[in-house]
């Protein structure tokens, strides 16, 4: 009422002129200053990264597929530049992307041999972490966890903790892990005489004619190239030897033999392996690693249960505040603990080719073999592809080839695949095949020492580990090791026995149907 | 001439780098909530995500096969949203993209309703909230650049030229390979747009909307809000006349009275 009664205020006509121009002086000032009258988007920073703004650089190619199921490797988006190292790794290095027809099929192709982790400048493609799991299963006291070790993590990890390339951490390692909790630190060194002995004894049998199975018999330890097998030579699988990995071979024996001699129920055991690759998180879940499950009636449980990288185990060295570098070196525990020099090297390309070769010569002759097969210089080394050939008393001459890097796999798997249309003479008996290039120790899961991994990295891992055979085991032979003349006698009876066949075998599976393989990328 | 984007999804292995080009170029937010590539119920078009690439599993020929569809705004010929617009926020231009201007956008949210093929999305997190989707990185096409997504393919997807060029050579592609569907998804498709897709499973099964029919939309409404100037303008002229006859009749009429009086 006050106010309507209040006079009202009178607004000169100079006044209101002047209010108008003030407010529009000030819109233009807000329109020059901030608010943009630019249309959306165009603001991100690659245009800034390459310089020359709105020129699409030619270093921007795109990035491999990763299903997000993959079990091995997975991406942070936020990471990704869009750099093309990964198809780099894929294409060239591993022959993978770019080797099959479009449209795809049902499935994105992946051997998860984990070398684009190694190439990704910015860590966005990784591992698929699993040390929170594995830190769960350690912290539950209903829990027996165990854990293996790789040949090729003990002279790579070191680097995690600025330790020199090629750096020997065998006993420290296992002091990490004691220190991490584990129940059991075994060492897959042991599996690997194992895997001598069955594989050995399988060459024998297809060289003699006992074992119905075409040769050249291919070695089966590395997950990334068996699956590469059987996804582009599905033909050629019946030439894959059906002994285990040795990791899975850890596995199978850790909840049969190791549990019935210490008498812990096996579901009751979470077993744990440390490898310098990511295709072994993908191998522990294959449907048919479920071997000691199968024969206690319960195929749910698998034979291995958590895989970690050589990273993943920094990682959680790391989290736990361990002084790597000040632990005093450890032994492993025995039973599944021992391990000879030919076990070592399996960490190499040439390695495992190498050992078998030793005891192959014994298998047959019943003798250890000469010096001059104790140091096989021709299958030594870092070159893609590697040819020798052996004297064997009674056999006659043995040729053997070596590959490491899958598209030096493709070179000998073509020639096997001519040979035989062909029907031309045996050029090899025994072809080793690595996923990576330089064998473990150049694999997917190792630290990112050099980036993109270089050879001065592998050759130095790889030279520490044939010291360590020549210079720090006590036993080179696989048919030597005592735990694996142990198991045979109290478990398995003889190499490639019904229950050997059982635990420490398996097959392929075709996966030439779920692509359409092509020649060239 | 109108550019545009032929999309051949056959050749589409999900790798996503598309998606990764769109956000770096047009610096859109990653979020672990709205990821860019998987099944469409999960990568979805949202303010942050102007493309995605979803990924379907197929029955064709008794066999199950898995194809991967990008989606993005198609560009619409005759858009919808920008017919919609009374703000002129949406406008296509003469070299095919459909773009947005936050400036003039007043936040109604009609292109929304309007746009058939559901793309343009709004900042709900946002204080002050705009609309947002693809602008087809019109900045690169003026110069006849390729969109960033289109450029960074490494599996060959994508052809960017001409639209009418595309159109010829999707039409011998599928004309040739009998392994592709008898049909370019967005010739006609509302009218047409300015992407276009050829594909070896149904549209449909892709997520591609297949009943709308080859009129533009913004037709329908044009057919009679074209009238609203003719109508305003006659309208006027209509009460202004019977404002000037109704006010002689009573200026007569009261100096009929006093001429009684």
């Amino acid at each position: 009422m006050e106010n309507r009664s209040a006079k009202p205020q009178s607004v000169s006509r100079r006044g209101f002129l002047k209010m108008l121009g003030g407010a529009g002086l000030a819109g233009v000032a807000a329109n020059i200053t901030g608010c943009s009258t630019d249309q959306a988007g165009g603001k991100g920073w690659m245009p800034q990264q390459y310089q020359v703004a709105s020129s699409w650089p030619v270093q921007v190619r795109g990035r491999v597929p990763i299903d997000p199921t993959n079990p091995s490797i997975t991406r942070d988006d936020k990471k990704c530049i869009l750099c093309g190292q990964c198809i780099e790794a894929c294409e060239k290095v591993q022959t993978v992307m770019g080797y099959y027809e479009l449209p795809i099929k049902d499935d994105i192709t992946c051997v998860n041999c984990g070398q684009c982790t190694l190439w990704c400048p910015t860590a966005a493609i990784t591992e698929v972490d699993h040390t929170e799991k594995v830190f769960k299963a350690l912290e539950n006291k209903d829990l027996h966890v165990v854990v293996q070790t790789a040949p090729a993590t003990r002279v790579a990890l070191g680097e995690e903790f600025g330790l020199p390339a090629g750096s020997v951490v065998e006993g420290k390692q296992v002091a990490a892990l004691k220190k991490l909790g584990f129940a059991g630190v075994f060492d897959t060194n042991f599996t690997a005489d194992l895997t001598i002995m069955e594989e050995g004894s399988e060459l024998v049998a297809r060289v003699t004619g006992d074992l119905k199975k075409p040769l050249p018999q291919f070695t089966s330890c590395s997950p990334g190239w068996v699956k590469f097998c059987e996804y582009y030579y599905p033909d050629l699988l019946e030439h894959m030897s059906s002994a285990k990995s040795p990791q899975q071979m850890m596995g199978a024996v850790v909840k049969s033999y190791y549990a019935k001699q210490k008498g812990i129920d096996p579901q009751k055991i979470y077993s744990v392996s440390i490898m310098p690759c990511t295709a072994k998180k993908y191998e522990c879940q294959r449907p048919e690693m479920n071997s000691a499950g199968e024969k206690i009636g319960k195929p749910d449980m698998m034979d291995v249960d958590a895989v970690l990288t050589t990273r993943e185990l920094a990682r959680m060295i790391k989290k736990k505040g361990i002084d790597f570098t000040q632990l005093a070196d450890e032994k492993y525990d025995s039973m599944l603990g021992e391990g000879t020099g030919a076990a070592v090297i399996f960490g190499t390309t040439g390695g495992v080719m190498e050992a078998a070769v030793r005891s192959a010569y014994f298998l047959i002759t019943k003798q250890n073999p000469p010096d001059a097969l104790l140091t096989l210089t021709p299958v030594r080394g870092l070159t893609g592809v590697k040819e020798a050939a052996l004297e064997i008393p009674g056999v006659g001459p043995v040729r053997v080839a070596v590959c490491s890097g899958l598209s030096n796999a493709r070179k000998i798997l073509d020639e096997v695949r001519e040979d035989l249309k062909a029907g031309n003479p045996l050029r090899y008996h025994f072809i080793e095949f690595m996923s990576c290039p330089g064998g473990c120790i150049g694999g997917g899961g190792q630290p990112r020492t050099s980036l993109p991994p270089s050879d001065a990295v592998r050759q130095a891992r790889l030279d520490s580990l044939y010291t360590m055979d020549a210079k720090m085991y006590k036993k080179r032979l696989s048919h030597e090791n005592q735990e694996v003349l142990d198991i045979y006698k109290n478990f398995f009876e003889h190499p490639m026995s019904h229950l050997a066949e059982e635990l420490l075998h398996t097959e392929y599976t075709d996966r030439g149907k779920q692509l359409t393989a092509k020649k060239k990328a | 001439m109108a550019k545009g984007v032929l999309v051949d999804l056959t050749k589409c292995i999900g790798c996503g780098s598309c998606t990764v080009a769109c956000k770096l170029w047009n610096d859109k937010k990653f979020s672990v909530e709205e990821p860019t590539v998987g099944p469409a119920a999960i990568a979805k078009l949202t303010a942050n995500n102007w493309t995605v690439v979803q990924h379907n599993e197929i029955k064709k020929d008794n066999e199950t096969v898995w194809r991967f569809a990008k989606k993005q705004c198609l560009h619409c010929q005759d858009p919808a949203c920008a017919s919609a617009c009374f703000a002129k926020a949406l406008q296509k231009t003469k070299e095919g993209p459909v773009i947005y201007y936050p400036h003039l956008c007043v936040g109604c949210r009609y292109c929304m309703i309007a746009c058939p093929f559901n793309v343009p999305k709004y900042e709900w997190d946002k204080a002050f909230p705009l609309v947002s989707k693809c602008q087809m990185c019109s900045t690169k096409v003026d110069k006849g650049e390729a969109p960033a997504c289109v450029s960074v393919c490494p599996a060959g997807v994508f052809q960017f030229g001409e639209r009418e060029k595309l159109l010829q050579e999707a039409k011998s592609i599928i004309a040739k390979d009998i392994n592709y569907v008898k049909d370019i998804y967005g010739e006609q498709q509302a009218g047409g747009t300015s992407w276009l897709y050829i594909s070896d499973v149904p549209f449909e099964q892709l997520g591609f909307r297949t009943d709308l029919g080859t009129v533009p939309l913004s037709t329908y409404s044009h057919n009679f809000l074209k009238y609203t100037p003719v109508v305003a303008v006659s309208w006027g002229i209509i009460l202004t006349g019977l404002y000037h006859y109704t006010k002689r009749r009573n200026t007569i009429s009261e100096e009929n009275k006093n001429v009684k009086l």
